[in-house]
């Protein structure tokens, strides 16, 4: 086996602090075919043609390259012995440079680190096998779960592209929760007509041939991987073809049974056969079975006798379980708000004309419960409204993180009590103002600079108490400084700390993606691939993975969009690198040890054979399942325990 | 004297139990005696040593060499049957790893002496006297073998061809062996494990494995485990996992843990070693996430403090043949 050990000098960076010449003389004394030599720049063009020429000239088989780390040159110096006709997995590199030169300080002991991290290297390369890459078919269609800004931004997108893109929405309705807010920080748009140009291209634009557009409905299971999962899909039926219904409402005066509005917060009652607001998408109202007459064995046919159009009513619809093909699954799923009864002080739930900031949206709302007016529970318009902000957030007993949108929000709530009930005395409570950006910080100078507008800040959830003082109730109050006070408070509102959405635990375990310790979807990395998740193929948007604005998840909407586009191209094969794990299925005992350890959730055990397996396309070459098995059944390609063993020798030699 | 090949069997370090199991190959042991001449054995023959150092060189075709290398009489003995035996088997787990022997390698040679000699409340020994090469006495110097300081295993002192594993190696393992050679069969290249299997005991038993989490150890005093679940998914500290397939799993079968007498599997270097890192991949100390480094170290010794003796229990058989060899002093 002729092996060439490369010197490479990295202009003085190597050389100044290990002896070459020393190297070359100890090398050389090694039984077997060595070949060394030194390069002054080997990642420079002139460096990489003279390890090319000499790799072919001298008949070399394996390389060592004694240089700087693997993490700067490794695949430099892979493709260069590609080019020289060599397997690239027949090199190993020495990271002489980081390693040695730039942390030793004697050049007698740097050179002696060197040689012996050299031995380590020829004594491993010996047994490194040739490996190759692989190719797999890919399905290029895309599943986007939620159909809130985050995921129709993405799904669009990828439509755009001439993807196929399945949207899966457990509600009726689209749009997620701005379409629920008339205005929206930090320049009062009316939050469903900016999404319109989106929701309207989901449902009719130019792309929406691509788009299969799933309402409630949930998905129930997905098995395979990146680039191949199969997904099984329960579609609730809406009773109402959304194809043929023209929207007219008609149906709906009509229906005689009723129930509390889930999307007006239960602040009003919407019939069985109902459109949650106006102007909610798709514009065609669903029909309610656990409270239509029918579905209770009664034969009331008032809605279908009501529309205009024949058959866009279908009494017989049902639930059917569809499968879809796809390469890629985006989670968008949004969150959800933390229940204020945890928060017994605030009286949330005890006491009227205590709102969460989701219900004030909806009040504030023009098609929401009261149209848009403010008024007390007797009716009345409130002389003064306490916001509470940090309600849960920022708060080690209940969520220690701050959720972010609230201070906007609370202020955009300012400006638009100000504007509808003139004179209204605000008061803000809150911890810690957070407002970074270039356009957020308007709503805030608006409320600083109103007089009717006061501040009081506290430290402690336990030092606000929203006490009954006769009709009226008040805000008391420790402040930060510690003084005591009291505020009316004919009206208060909170500003729940942002949580998981309900169900994203289940939607986990099925994707078998993990969560954060707060339970949102954990990513791949908080800074650098917030848009992916630990498992390959499954990407993040929206406030799934952590709390976020709008503009916020538009943007990782588009990033996931990105990484999809990128990675999974129609018509080109999925490349799998082979340094990954392989289970010898002769040696499996069948422990099933390995199954816990992996964090790619890469290894699957054959129930009839009994033993374990690691799919190639998922599995990241980490190594835990190789140091857990113990059968010494798994191998890690290119670590194996007799490469790793051949080099701690050739190091202690 | 017969023609037929030449069968020995010595005892080093061992407790006996390896020449029990081969008689245990019970009936068979006829065709042993059809096939071989068996010839040396002190525990069943009276053939001497110096009968054996008047034989020709590789005269002896097998010789089952069986317990640990404890002793200079044990390594002179090892290096005579390897000159004289053209095969030489390393048989049961005491010449193969060192076994039960070889956990005195957590120990000095001295902290031996002063237990056995000088502590022990059954000893009178006013004077001190320990055991030593040399001797003097009015008559001239005794002399008796050096104990050494650690325990060796036979491949440690000479090139064993073969192993059979096991303490003792299973009888139908035995035969497997002895059937191959007497039937010529192509013996497996010098240096393997023969008589066992190539993965590990959970492969032949049948308990139900599920993917493994452990909250607590259990010893077996303290439970009556179920029979159907793997006994390691229950507590029990069950080397099943990371001791080599041949036995049967015959412990598991009457519902008690493996305790690993057949030594690693194909490929594993270290038993103690492979099950420390298993058991570290499945020990549950519930959700760590956002819990400090001592807390979470807490929770994690508090389950390792279930297991008693780790070293005795993950090493029981290996220490000498594992790759630090005993306790570093």
């Amino acid at each position: 086996m002729k092996t060439g050990v490369y010197f490479c000098n990295c202009g003085t960076n190597i050389s100044d602090k290990i002896d070459s010449e020393k190297i070359r003389e100890e090398i050389l004394k090694l039984p077997g075919e060595i070949r060394f030599r030194t390069i002054d720049f080997m990642c420079s063009e002139d460096g990489k043609e003279a390890l090319e020429k000499d790799l072919k000239e001298n008949g070399m088989e394996r390389a060592v390259i004694t240089a700087c780390s693997p993490r700067d040159h490794e695949n430099t110096f892979m493709r260069v012995l590609s080019k020289a006709g060599l397997n690239p997995y027949l090199m190993q590199m020495v990271s002489v440079r980081e390693q040695v030169a730039w942390v030793t300080e004697e050049r007698e002991k740097a050179t002696e680190k060197a040689l012996r991290y050299t031995n380590a290297a020829l004594k491993r390369l010996a047994l490194q096998d040739p490996l190759e890459h692989k190719e797999i078919d890919i399905c290029p269609d895309v599943l986007v779960i939620g159909a809130g800004p985050a995921g129709l931004k993405a799904a669009l997108s990828i439509a755009e592209s001439g993807r196929k893109v399945v949207i899966v929405e457990k509600t009726p309705v689209i749009g997620g929760m701005p379409v629920r807010y008339e205005e929206l920080f930090p320049n009062m748009e009316c939050g469903p007509c900016m999404l319109e140009p989106v929701l309207g291209d989901v449902l009719h634009g130019e792309h929406s041939g691509n788009i299969e557009l799933l309402t409630i409905s949930e998905v129930m299971d997905v098995v395979g991987s990146y680039g191949n999962f199969i997904v099984k899909i329960r579609r609730n039926p809406r009773y109402v073809d959304a194809d043929k219904c023209i929207g007219c409402a008609e149906c709906m005066t009509p229906c005689p049974v009723s129930a509390k509005n889930e999307f007006n917060y239960g602040l009003d009652e919407r019939k069985a056969i109902y459109l949650p607001f106006a102007g909610a998408l798709p514009n065609a109202p669903s029909i309610d079975n656990a409270i239509c007459l029918r579905a209770k064995g009664r034969d009331c046919r008032l809605c279908k006798d009501a529309c205009p159009v024949e058959d866009a009513i279908i009494y017989d619809d049902a639930e059917s379980i569809i499968e879809r093909n796809v390469g890629a699954i985006l989670v968008a799923v949004g969150a959800g708000v933390y229940d204020c009864k945890k928060i017994p002080n605030l009286g949330y739930g005890s006491m009227p004309d205590v709102y969460t900031s989701s219900e004030f949206e909806r009040i504030l709302a023009s098609n929401g419960p009261t149209e848009g007016e403010v008024k007390t529970a007797q009716g009345k318009r409130p002389k003064s409204v306490a916001i509470i902000h940090c309600a849960g957030s920022l708060d080690e007993n209940h969520k220690e993180y701050c959720s972010g949108i609230c201070c906007q929000y609370a202020f955009k709530f300012n400006h638009l009590v100000g504007k509808k009930l003139p004179g209204t005395k605000i008061y803000h409570f809150y911890k810690e103002l957070s407002f970074p950006g270039k356009e957020e910080f308007t709503l805030y100078h608006h409320a600083k600079e109103d007089r009717n507008t006061a501040f009081v800040r506290y430290r402690d959830m336990k030092d606000l108490k929203v006490e009954k003082k006769g009709a009226k109730k008040a805000v008391t109050y420790k402040d930060a400084s510690g003084k005591k006070g009291s505020a009316p408070a004919d009206m208060l509102i909170l500003c729940p700390a942002v949580v998981p959405a309900e169900g994203s635990g289940s939607l986990g375990n099925i994707l078998e993606a993990t969560h954060d310790k707060f339970g949102f979807f954990e990513e791949l990395h908080g800074r650098m691939d917030s848009a992916q998740s630990k498992i390959k193929g499954i990407y993040l948007a929206g406030a799934c993975q952590s709390p976020m604005d709008i503009q916020k998840a538009m943007s990782q909407g588009m990033a996931a969009a990105g990484y999809i586009l990128s990675g999974l191209v129609a018509g080109r094969k999925l490349e799998i690198k082979p340094i990954t794990a392989v289970v010898d299925a002769d040696r499996c005992s069948g422990c099933r040890v390995c199954m816990s350890v992996c964090p790619y959730k890469a290894i699957s055990y054959d129930t009839e054979k009994e033993v374990s397996s690691v799919n190639e396309v998922l599995c990241q070459g980490c190594g835990t399942c190789v140091a857990a098995c113990p059968a010494g059944a798994v191998k890690g390609n290119h670590f194996t325990t007799d490469e790793i063993f051949a080099e701690i020798e050739g190091v202690l030699a | 004297m017969s023609g037929k090949p030449k069968l020995s069997m010595y005892w080093a370090t061992a407790c006996g139990g390896c020449e029990i199991s081969l008689v245990n190959i019970h009936e068979k042991v006829l065709d042993v005696d059809a096939n071989f001449e068996f010839m040396f054995c002190p525990c069943l023959l009276d053939t001497k040593k110096k009968d054996i150092e008047a034989m020709p060189d590789k005269g002896i075709a097998i010789t089952l060499f069986n317990g640990a290398i404890r002793t200079e009489e044990n390594e002179e003995m090892a290096r005579l049957l390897r000159k004289k035996s053209r095969v030489l088997i390393a048989y049961g787990s005491c010449s193969y790893e060192g076994c039960i022997p070889g956990l005195s390698n957590l120990h000095s040679r001295e902290d031996h002496f002063k237990t056995i000699y000088l502590d022990n409340p059954t000893v009178d020994n006013p004077s001190g006297v320990v055991p030593t090469p040399e001797t003097a006495v009015p008559e001239g110097t005794l002399r008796i073998p050096s104990f050494y300081e650690r325990v060796k295993t036979l491949s440690d002192v000479v090139d064993a061809d073969y192993f059979i594993p096991g303490c003792p190696p299973e009888p139908h393992q035995v035969w497997n062996v002895i059937e191959a050679v007497v039937q010529g069969r192509q013996l497996p290249p010098a240096g393997s494990v023969i008589g066992a299997g190539a993965s590990a005991v959970c492969e032949e038993c049948e308990r139900k494995k599920e993917d493994k989490k452990i909250k607590k150890f259990y010893r077996t005093y303290e439970m009556i485990p179920d029979r159907e679940k793997c006994l390691l998914e229950q507590g029990i500290v069950c080397m099943g996992i990371a001791t080599r397939s041949g036995c049967g799993a015959l412990c598991p079968k009457v519902n008690m843990p493996c305790t690993g007498c057949y030594g690693p599997p194909e490929g594993v270097l270290d038993q103690g070693a492979k099950m420390i890192a298993a058991l570290g991949s499945i020990i549950d100390i519930g959700d760590v996430k956002g819990l400090s480094e001592e807390e979470i170290a807490k929770r994690a010794d508090a389950v390792i403090s279930s297991i008693p003796d780790p070293a005795g229990t993950f090493y029981k058989y290996s220490l000498p043949g594992s790759i630090l060899k005993g306790r570093i002093s």
